[in-house]
């Protein structure tokens, strides 16, 4: 009686099962990559309303964070400046500057400037602005040297991990609160991050939630 | 060492038992299941009318066919930032901000602090300031923010049920009020108000049109109250029930704590049950009513009686009253009540007169607001005699014009020379007596007008329906309670053009001025101030009400010569003699039909009887027995002509030759969640005989109501006697010196001392959140329920899902009957809220497979929805059954539609209800596990906050003593509920935990729960033939009897090894 099966089918089942890892884990290796908010945040870069540029404002002018972003310490939100801000300063200087069309349009309509959104937290997720820039944690660990962007981008990848590596080791993040819009602070001559930080970590009581999930998600 | 006992023991048959309802007593199949399981049989599994498993394998090809096809298009979405183009003044993105308001109310104005979050109210305080109800609220107040976002409320004028405007309103209004004249024509039939711009208004419109008629018309309202009130003490004056002066209080067929009183006399009924220790002096409460209520609840001595009978108790009691203390005025007086004699327990009613004579001038007794007058102002002489004048009871000028009755007013109709009638709020076309006939009544006026915040019966037959302003959306003022006046801000532009009472009546008076003028000339009226007034107006905003405008007590007294001749004349009261009464009760949910369509509501568990969305025949059980019905059975009660049909509800500790039915229910011109809720029992309902009605035929009619009763939810194994723990003053008294009297109660004297085997992390913040709940002050009214609701972003379900177990509240109030040998006639009640325990060696959390609940290093034990997969084995593990699991998508799906979901089916919330959402509190999905988090929201916020203070001083970031407190805690009208920290030495937590009637819940679980409730005292007068049974510590509940002496559980822990 002749074979059922050629003989090709013996290594048939190992063969698929191999296709089946290889598939899988290059599945699992391509979400694990592609899926992940290092590669689908980091770098977003959308075009605004209005071609504003920090690195003119923040960088060149050395304007403080807080000028436009004013309720930061108070709120958890950090506010978009309203376009009232905008023409405290332009309703003198600039005020042909095609680029400010937008905004001059805006003030004349009441009808407010719709910037586009760049850094999203997701909607568990309940981050408070005020309780870090009160307590040390700079605008650039979050979001990057802002004062050298022209068109601002997502610059850390906002993930669970990337917050709790923070919240792990708040030593090798913290300066004094008064350093905290001085995007271009470094450690003083001779003492380290971690030196500095772990003073401060002291110093404060900074105890930030690491295991109480409330402190994010409520 | 002795045996652990692992297993609960069974409860003992003897001794005081306490239960939740009949069937926990009787012990049926039907409550086994509720007790043994998490969620009931079939919660969690589909039934027929749902998704058949070959449908649901259809939807799930199509959504994976589907998926593919979208992630194609797979884009980040835009998602765009918009700020202010101007800034607004005190508008700080993410931050709330709070307005003073006040609640209109038939009882007056209630304070409010409403918080709004960028411009959108989404939830309602009582304004701390104000002396009424210092910070508190209640069930109506905090469900009506849901009103204002109802997307179902009158949206625009309707001429003729067809869609106008305010344009054609006007130019119909002018020719009407041009042909006016002298106001013959004119007609006003106003709802119960305190707005003294209303009056203001309405005394313009009487003298522009001096034969206008004016009258008023409440369908739960206290007329009647009034009215004795001016027969006893003058025209013109009402009274003021001063709780917190009484030693001695005897109710009469009168829910004072309840649906007929306000906060202000529960507030100060509750200061007098604070107690410091056995020394403290707490009052007395004898209630005499025909079925449960809060007040009787809370009573010290009951007596279950038909509300017929309540003139012949009255009478009974006068008499010995007037024996004891040698009154023959009251004597006489009683006397003349033409109401014949009727045997009462004669030592009940000797004793109660001889403890109200042995505490003159701290006495008081109070007769329902819906008696008849002779029998309410029977009631104002006996205090009188008591000399509670002046003291227990005030009297006042009435803060409240008089008017006509609606019956007065239809008479008037009917004549039919009215050419308009402008009907201000309310809905008298269902809600009016039926003797009234008012439909036909206003069919004659030549134009009806109606201003309400939703389309109702009335507007259905009216010629102009005018949508009103939500009290939140536009000026108002109010007088509180206490007469004060009160300054009714808005917090948002009115979402549907409606307009108020007072813009109609000023266009009727022909003044030219909106709202905010309307109130602002009032204000300097009111308080008198010079010039512009705008600091004391600003002050007065800010403040919530005008300092020192609070009504004076007047120097009253009794008018015997009137009141003798109103006795003599008095209307014989019919007494039922073998024969059902039917007594009309305000619904503790949805008033007299307002609020049918407030999904909170509906869906609130009645206090007492716990049914949601629906109302019932309440009756007694030897009724039930008498007529053949059990719940749920529909029985028909006939009086004359008309009858109606509705399910018999048996409720233990009802009279029983009296039924009672709530009125307000059974709306058919109703938004979705009203429409068809219920019975309708107005039609039975007459002006003369609005509080009952005798000679009333009951039959069974063979058919089944489905009703959805809470009760015997989250039920735990014969724990009663355990979880609620009480005591009688004398018993506490002989015990004062026992630190363990009230925790080794129950199995917690049997149960050896505890020790744990496992270890968890050390809970080491400089915080410790806990709770401390007083049942000697709860009174059971689920304003934390509402609150909590409102706070939490908690859906409602609907009625079928409350069947099959499903609600969803975070907290809820356990209502406990509790009586010796399981006597079903005349039971104790105890109410507990029952919330997460927050235990510290939470059972749920060690269950978890995937670390969705976990504990906080400040000892909360917290949920994070985003881990939940929803085993639901955390709620399995739960000893206190306080998890909830959204068992359907209740956020997206709207009640009706749960079942019918699909892939394209309609889905999501309505933006105004969206609106409402607390923005600090995830809104859950289907499939997730939730439960109470303490308030996470605001805890997280006050940390928050002290950090910030703290920045880079290098203090300790520790947050200060009660600055900050959970919903639950703030709404309570009775401050029975306590959070705060218990690590802080200040806070009022720490201390009242140390207090010797604290005990914690199933001690010997080992749970360490960061609850602590303080033991129920009861104060019976040991004279009375009832008090041994009142309130009594519950003694050798399990099988072996202790006498009272529960006190050494180490010498005692043999008892079940």
């Amino acid at each position: 009686m002749a074979n059922i099966f050629p003989r090709w089918s013996n290594w048939l089942p190992l063969k698929i099962v191999f296709c089946l890892l290889v598939l899988g884990g290059g599945v699992s290796a391509g979400v694990w990559y592609y899926l992940n908010p290092e590669y689908m945040r980091v770098g977003y870069q959308p075009a605004q309303p209005v071609p504003f540029s920090h690195k003119i404002h923040a960088g060149q002018l050395n304007m403080d964070c807080r000028y436009c972003h004013s309720f930061v310490e108070t709120s958890a939100y950090s506010n978009i400046p309203t376009t009232q801000v905008c023409m405290n300063c332009h309703s003198q200087i600039q005020r042909e500057n095609p680029k400010l069309e937008p905004v001059r349009e805006s003030w004349k309509t009441g009808k407010p400037i719709e910037w586009v959104q760049i850094h999203k937290t997701p909607e568990h997720v309940y981050f408070h602005h005020s309780v870090h820039v009160n307590r040390g944690v700079s605008c650039v660990s979050c979001h990057g040297k802002v004062n050298e962007m022209d068109v601002v981008y997502h610059a850390e990848s906002h993930s669970m991990a990337w917050c709790l590596s923070c919240h792990n080791n708040p030593s090798e993040f913290l300066r004094p609160v008064s350093e905290v819009t001085n995007l271009d602070w470094k450690p003083e001559a001779g003492k380290s991050q971690h030196e500095i930080g772990a003073a401060l970590v002291e110093q404060w009581h900074v105890n930030p939630p690491v295991k109480n999930c409330a402190g994010c998600h409520r | 060492m002795s045996k652990r006992i692992f297993q609960h023991p069974a409860e003992s048959q003897t001794g005081k038992r306490y239960w939740r309802s009949l069937g926990q007593l009787q012990d049926t199949p039907e409550f086994r299941t509720w007790m043994h399981r998490e969620f009931p049989q079939g919660a969690s599994e589909l039934e027929g009318n749902e998704v058949s498993r070959r449908g649901f394998l259809q939807f799930m090809g199509a959504s994976v066919a589907l998926a593919g096809l979208s992630l194609s298009a797979c884009r980040r979405p835009l998602k765009n930032l918009v700020p202010f183009t101007k800034a607004v003044e005190w508008s700080v993105p993410g931050k709330a901000l709070f307005f003073t308001s006040v609640m209109p109310s038939r009882n007056g104005g209630l304070p409010l602090v409403v918080t709004t979050f960028d411009g959108r109210p989404t939830k309602i305080e009582g304004n701390p300031l104000h002396p009424v109800n210092q910070g508190t609220t209640d069930v109506w107040a905090q469900s009506s923010i849901l009103d204002l976002y109802d997307p179902q409320r009158s949206k625009g004028v309707l001429a003729h049920g067809k869609a106008s405007d305010y344009k054609a309103f006007d130019v119909e209004l002018d020719s009407l009020l041009k042909a006016a004249g002298d106001g013959a024509g004119l007609a006003f039939l106003a709802d119960g108000s305190h707005s003294p711009t209303r009056e203001r208004l309405r005394q313009e419109i009487l003298r522009k049109f001096p034969k206008a008629k004016w009258a008023s018309y409440e369908a739960n309202g206290h007329e009647l109250e009034v009215a004795a009130a001016a027969l006893a003490f003058g025209e013109g004056s009402e009274v003021v029930q001063r709780l917190d002066r009484a030693d001695i209080l005897v109710t009469v067929d009168r829910d004072i704590l309840g649906v007929e009183g306000d906060i202000a006399a529960i507030r100060g009924f509750a200061a007098r049950r604070k107690v410091d220790g056995p020394k403290t002096k707490m009052n007395r409460l004898y209630v005499v009513e025909n079925r449960y209520t809060l007040t009787g609840g809370m009573s010290d001595h009951r007596l279950r009686l038909a509300a017929s009978r309540s003139g012949a108790f009255l009478k009974a009691l006068a008499k010995e009253v007037a024996k004891l203390s040698g009154d023959q005025a009251l004597a006489s007086l009683a006397a003349n009540l033409k109401v014949a004699d009727t045997k009462f327990k004669d030592k009940w009613v000797e004793e109660c007169a001889a403890d109200l004579v042995a505490n003159k001038g701290k006495a008081l007794v109070l007769a329902g607001r819906k008696q008849p007058v002779a029998v309410q102002a029977l009631a104002f002489a006996l205090n009188a005699s008591l000399g509670g004048l002046g003291k227990t009871l005030e009297v006042r000028k009435s803060t409240v014009a008089p008017a006509a009755s609606i019956a007065a007013l239809a008479e008037e109709l009917r004549k039919g020379a009215t050419k308009a009638l402008f009907i201000l709020g309310g809905n008298p076309v269902f809600n009016a007596p039926s003797d009234v006939h008012w439909a036909e009544a206003q069919a004659k006026a030549s134009v009806v007008v109606h201003l309400s915040i939703e389309q109702n019966e009335t507007s259905a037959k009216s010629h102009w329906h005018l949508p009103a302003a939500h009290y939140l959306e536009q000026w108002e003022d109010s007088l509180a309670s206490d007469g004060s006046y009160v300054v009714g801000q808005p917090v948002i532009m009115p979402l549907y053009s409606g307009i108020n009472a007072n813009e109609l009546l000023a266009k009727v008076a022909g003044i030219a001025a909106d709202a905010l003028e309307l109130v602002r000339e009032t204000f300097i009226k009111v308080t008198g101030a010079q010039g512009d007034a705008s600091a004391s107006w600003a002050k007065t905003l800010k403040s919530g009400f005008a300092e020192g405008s609070k009504a004076k007590a007047i120097n009253a007294s009794l008018r015997t010569e009137a009141l003798a001749k109103a006795m003599v004349e008095s209307a014989p009261l019919r007494l039922a003699d073998n024969d059902f009464e039917l007594v009309f009760i305000t619904d503790s949910k949805v008033d007299d039909g307002r609020y049918a369509n407030n999904g909170w509501l509906q869906e609130l568990p009645d206090p007492i009887t716990k049914l949601t969305w629906d109302n019932a025949a309440l009756m007694s059980p030897a009724a039930g027995k008498k007529l053949g019905v059990d719940t749920g059975d529909v029985v028909r009660i006939s009086v004359g002509e008309k009858s109606v049909d509705i399910a018999a509800l048996i409720l233990p500790g009802h009279a029983d030759d009296s039924i009672s039915v709530a009125v307000g229910y059974g709306r058919t011109e109703v938004g979705s969640i009203g429409r068809s809720v219920g019975v309708d029992v107005f039609p039975l309902m007459t002006s003369s005989e609005s509080r009952f009605r005798t000679g009333v035929s009951v039959s069974k009619t063979g058919k089944r109501h489905a009703l959805a009763v809470t009760q015997e939810h989250g039920a735990l194994e014969g724990r009663g006697a355990d979880l609620t723990r009480q005591a009688t003053a004398a018993e506490w008294t002989e015990n004062a010196a026992n630190p363990n009297f009230f925790k080794k109660m129950g199995i917690d004297a049997h149960a050896p001392e505890n020790f744990s085997l496992y270890t968890h992390p050390p809970l080491n913040d400089v915080h410790a959140w806990g709770m401390a709940v007083d049942l000697n002050s709860c009174i059971g009214c689920a304003a934390c329920m509402t609150a909590c609701q409102a706070e939490n972003n908690i859906p409602i379900v609907g009625k079928e899902q409350v069947i099959n177990g499903r609600e969803m509240h975070w907290m809820r109030t356990d209502r406990y009957f509790a009586s010796e040998g399981g006597d079903e006639d005349e039971p104790e009640m105890v109410s507990q809220p029952m919330m997460c325990q927050q235990c510290e060696n939470a059972p749920c959390e060690t269950v978890c497979p995937v670390n969705a609940t976990v504990h906080s290093e400040d000892g909360l034990n917290v949920m994070a929805y985003n881990r939940c997969i929803g085993t639901r084995y955390c709620a399995n593990n739960c000893p206190f059954k306080v998890r909830r699991f959204n068992f359907f998508d209740y956020n997206q799906r709207s009640i009706t539609n749960l079942y019918r979901w699909n892939l394209i089916s309609e889905k999501g919330t309505p933006d105004t209800i969206q609106m409402q959402k607390n923005p600090n509190v995830t809104v859950r999905m289907r499939g997730v596990m939730e439960k109470c988090t303490f308030c996470v929201q605001r805890i997280q916020e006050a940390k928050i906050a002290a950090k910030v203070v703290a920045k880079d001083s290098g203090e300790q970031p520790r947050v200060p003593a009660d600055t900050f407190t959970s919903a639950c805690a703030q709404v309570c009208p009775t401050d029975a509920i306590v959070f705060g920290d218990l690590r802080n030495p200040q806070s009022r937590l720490a201390k009242l935990k140390e207090d010797q009637r604290g005990y914690r819940l199933l001690e010997y679980l080992n749970t360490e729960n960061r609850v602590w409730y303080l033991a129920r005292i009861r104060n019976p007068n040991p004279k009375m033939p009832d008090a041994s049974r009142a309130g009594s510590a519950s003694k050798g509940g399990h099988g072996h009897g202790h006498d009272g002496g529960h006190g050494n559980a180490s010498s005692e822990t043999g008892g079940h090894a």
